[in-house]
């Protein structure tokens, strides 16, 4: 048994593929060799709703899409994640802040200066 | 006549206000020590809180008995039985006790309020990472598709280190294991608790100079402190050199839209620090610093249930 985790991760694997909206029948059928059951899928697509990932039409049968690309979503996450906003600091540890272009030059002459 | 146990907290609420903090931030030893300089900033945002909530307490409570747990009984007492205290209770007392109030429910309500929104921040990061990042072999980190160099964690019951593919395509494979040893000391010694509080007070006392200052003192130390932790688990002679070209590259790739670097002069710090590792502290400093640092909150501890002296 794959965790739901896994389970949505394939999901939007393939939504963001496909990139047209599509049936849960469509993608129980994209995602067959994993055997799973229409209301598995139907549960992964509305946990994925209510995370704000996916988002469904009106037509018979409901189909979904992704709300944003692939690309959208991590540059969204970058943007957040190297911007200067106060509570960044305690929501993530970064690896590094911006330096200004002044401070990196300096930094690395004197890389180059010490043995 | 102000009790002198509330003059006392006042003056030592005006010394964490601003001389220790300003002191303290300025300090060389810090970057030699960075533990017992952390100790002693946490001492100090405590010690500051209780000591200026104390102070007001004292002074508005002080009709009602001569030491707080005294006073405070008969204050709260006299709310169902009316009886008033024996000496008057003046204008300035109950501004005293309402001053104290508000403080004491806006610190501990902005930490609160900044717990809830970290926490739930995060669990929105963590959601979309889980669905974005994938294992990359020989990696120790998940990866986050972007060109853009830069590591972070989330810290957490799960935590979850990420890279992004720019550093790991950039960097050479020392240089990433030690951008993961500086996360995963963060993470291992959950530097986010130990900045939490600065962050949150910070905005609570926007005219506090002290409050800016003792949040970015923090929030450097612990950088330094995660660059102490990973050298421990780098291996070879130049694993400072390894970590100091990799927060230099980092450094170099991670501004986009020339954001200013607000913590600038941290970045030099610890790479001057690397290459040119400062003595250690003498081995009676760091007891000494966690001393002071126990004084500073059992001072006002001891003001507050000691009787009032006048």
């Amino acid at each position: 048994m794959e965790s739901l985790g896994e389970l949505e991760r394939s999901v939007m694997d393939q939504l963001w593929a496909r990139a047209v909206p599509l049936s849960a029948a469509e993608l129980r059928d994209a995602l067959a060799d994993r055997g799973l059951a229409l209301t598995t899928v139907h549960t992964v697509l509305t946990r994925l709703e209510g995370k704000g990932f996916v988002r469904h039409d009106d037509a018979r049968p409901r189909r979904f899409a992704a709300v944003a690309s692939r690309e959208d979503h991590a540059a969204e996450l970058m943007h957040e994640v190297l911007g200067q906003a106060a509570d960044r600091q305690a929501v993530l540890a970064r690896f590094i802040g911006s330096a200004t272009p002044g401070e990196t030059e300096m930094l690395r002459a004197l890389l180059a200066d010490t043995p | 006549m102000l009790p002198l146990s509330a003059l006392l907290l006042g003056l030592l609420a005006l010394a964490l206000a601003w001389p220790v903090p300003a002191v303290l931030s300025r300090a060389r030893w810090a970057r030699r020590d960075p533990v017992a300089a952390l100790v002693c900033w946490q001492a100090i945002g405590l010690a500051g809180g209780l000591s200026i909530i104390g102070a007001l307490l004292v002074h508005g409570l002080s009709p009602w008995g001569g030491s707080l747990p005294e006073a405070w009984w008969a204050w709260a007492r006299h709310w169902f039985t009316g009886e008033l205290p024996d000496q008057p209770v003046r204008g300035d007392h109950w501004v005293a006790q309402t001053l104290a109030a508000v403080l004491a429910l806006e610190l501990l309500g902005v930490l609160a309020l900044a717990l809830v929104r970290t926490a739930r921040t995060r669990a929105r990061h963590r959601a979309l990472l889980e669905l974005l990042v994938h294992p990359v072999p020989g990696v120790e980190a998940r990866v986050l598709d972007s060109p853009v160099p830069a590591a972070f964690c989330i810290p957490g019951a799960r935590p979850l280190l990420v890279l992004s593919s720019g550093m790991v395509e950039e960097f050479a494979p020392d240089e990433l294991a030690a951008v993961v040893a500086h996360e995963r000391a963060h993470l291992a010694e959950r530097h986010h608790l130990l900045l939490l509080p600065f962050v949150a007070w910070r905005e609570a006392l926007p005219v506090l100079p002290a409050a800016d200052r003792a949040h970015d003192a923090v929030r450097d130390l612990v950088e330094m402190r995660a660059d102490d932790v990973a050298l421990r688990e780098l291996p070879g002679p130049s694993a400072r050199r390894t970590l100091a070209t990799a927060i230099v590259a980092a450094a170099e790739g991670g501004a986009p839209t020339g954001a200013l670097a607000v913590g600038g002069g941290v970045l030099t710090a610890r790479v001057t620090r690397l290459l040119d590792p400062p003595e250690p502290l003498p081995r009676w400093a760091r007891p000494l610093a966690v001393g002071a640092a126990v004084t500073l909150v059992a001072a006002p501890t001891l003001l507050l249930l000691a009787p009032a002296l006048l």
